[in-house]
């Protein structure tokens, strides 16, 4: 069976072929977790943006729990809609894609942990002469020269400006 | 077949990825970039950029069994260049006529980036992928260090599908701002004959300053540090002498990205006034203060705060006789 089920994800089976594996996944349990497992993995060697593990749960669940609307059936025709109102329906799913899209971006930003001292209460003294020959001094042990060679050098003796430069 | 490959991608990076945030893909390619560094001969211009200077350098890099040389030349402003290779770094300075020379005599003196150093980073940056772009005619991926925490700066690396060679570095603060920027324009990867990474200097008559590099034990001397910065650790510790013939002690805290130096000379009989507190140059931030008749100037690649830590944690107790 699980053959199979690989097989229907990958929409090898035709329709008859489909019934039973379809019918297997019908019921929540092993089966079914190994339909959703091919899925993602599809997903990933596609490199389709992955949602995360248990979203299809967390998201019945979710359903379960809204109340469910009793409201009586409209007997009125609704009156036509302005274009205008079909293209701002358009936008919010425009805007919620890019949200969506947002949160599932890498963040660069995470949350600090350690909290530094605010840079504007410092006051800055000029640094001492020759700040270059400190500077040139570290570099020789600097990590970056195992991931840039000598190219963090130039960082070293700053320009026609020297050690007065701020 | 191809889900089995599935599958193993599945355990290696999705639930990695998920759990910790650093994944495993990303670490690899940052893995590729540092071999790439070592194993490839290129040719190429770079921009570096900081603040509202910008310089454009020529860099050239022969790799070979010996450990390669490696040569950059700064285009712009004051002329310079330095050449490198795996036991020295000379620094020729034509307008003073001077070259710097930094020898490496001893493995102590030299903390290479090893694989398993690579690991270490995922305790202090969470390491992930960043998006592909193109950069001077390259296709690039990108990976992104992110710190764990504000003791240190962050990194974006782009680098070349094919090789993994480096084409941009970005540093970035916690409000996400540039701290500096090294980007190629242009590059030839491979094929580069050895008399392009000789100096174009002829230095007969050049002051040599030789940096004189010797392993130390400055906490035997009495040199402490009260409390150290989370996830640096100290990987060097040197005497050695600065510009013309200034005798200091050296020693390099580093999270294997970001480093600090601690230089610790004596006050006697130096003509410069001290003046104590932060200062910054370039991207570099710098603390100096006074300690037991010394003086102690902390120079890193890291936020001021964090230099400032360092230094504060310097201590001198009078060694037991």
């Amino acid at each position: 069976m699980k053959t199979e089920i690989s097989a229907l994800v990958d929409g090898e089976l035709d329709g008859r072929e489909a019934a039973g594996p379809l019918n297997a996944i019908k019921e929540e349990g092993e089966l079914r977790d190994r339909w959703r497992s091919y899925h993602l993995i599809g997903d990933a060697m596609r490199d389709t943006r992955m949602v995360t593990p248990g979203f299809a749960v967390r998201v019945a669940a979710k359903l379960a729990q809204e109340p469910t609307v009793m409201a009586p059936a409209r007997r009125v025709p609704l009156p036509q809609r302005p274009r205008w109102q079909y293209l701002s329906a358009a936008a919010s799913v425009a805007a919620v894609a890019l949200v969506g899209w947002i949160a599932f971006a890498p963040q660069e930003a995470a949350p600090p942990v350690a909290i530094a001292p605010k840079q504007s209460e410092i006051v800055q003294v000029a640094p001492p002469d020759k700040a270059d020959d400190y500077l040139y001094a570290h570099q020789g042990y600097s990590p970056r020269n195992s991931l840039q060679g000598v190219a963090p050098y130039v960082r070293m003796v700053s320009g026609e400006a020297g050690a007065g430069k701020r | 077949m191809i889900r089995a490959l599935g599958l193993a991608m599945l355990a290696c990076c999705g639930l990695a990825q998920a759990q910790a945030g650093t994944s495993a893909d990303a670490m690899s390619l940052l893995r590729k970039v540092y071999q790439a560094t070592e194993r490839l001969s290129y040719t190429g211009t770079f921009v570096y950029q900081q603040g509202d200077r910008t310089e454009t350098s020529r860099i050239t890099r022969v790799a070979g069994n010996d450990g390669g040389i490696e040569r950059v030349e700064v285009l712009d402003g004051m002329p310079r260049e330095f050449i490198r290779t795996r036991e020295t770094v000379r620094c020729y300075l034509p307008d003073s006529q001077t070259v710097k020379v930094e020898r490496r005599s001893d493995e102590r003196t030299f903390p290479a980036m090893l694989p398993e150093h690579i690991a270490g980073l995922a305790g202090s940056y969470t390491i992930t992928r960043g998006e592909k772009v193109r950069i001077a005619g390259f296709d690039c991926e990108a990976v992104v260090l992110t710190p764990k925490d504000e003791l240190r700066y962050g990194y974006k690396l782009w680098a070349d599908v094919k090789t993994g060679m480096l084409l941009k570095a970005r540093t970035f603060n916690r409000k996400g701002k540039t701290v500096e920027q090294f980007s190629f324009t242009q590059l030839a990867i491979g094929g580069v004959p050895r008399d392009r990474v000789k100096t174009k200097y002829v230095t007969q008559n050049w002051r040599i300053d030789d940096a004189a590099v010797q392993p130390a034990n400055l906490q035997r001397a009495g040199w402490t540090m009260g409390s150290e910065l989370p996830g640096f650790r100290k990987i060097v510790e040197v005497t050695r002498n600065l510009g013309e013939a200034r005798p200091v002690g050296q020693m390099v805290y580093s999270d294997g990205m970001a480093a600090v130096s601690v230089f610790i000379e004596p006050l006697a009989g130096r003509a410069e006034k001290l003046r104590p507190g932060p200062s910054s140059l370039g991207s570099f931030q710098i603390y100096t203060r006074q300690v037991a008749n010394h003086i102690v100037t902390v120079v890193g690649e890291a936020p001021a705060a964090s230099v400032q830590r360092i230094a504060d944690a310097v201590e001198y107790k009078l060694p037991p006789q």
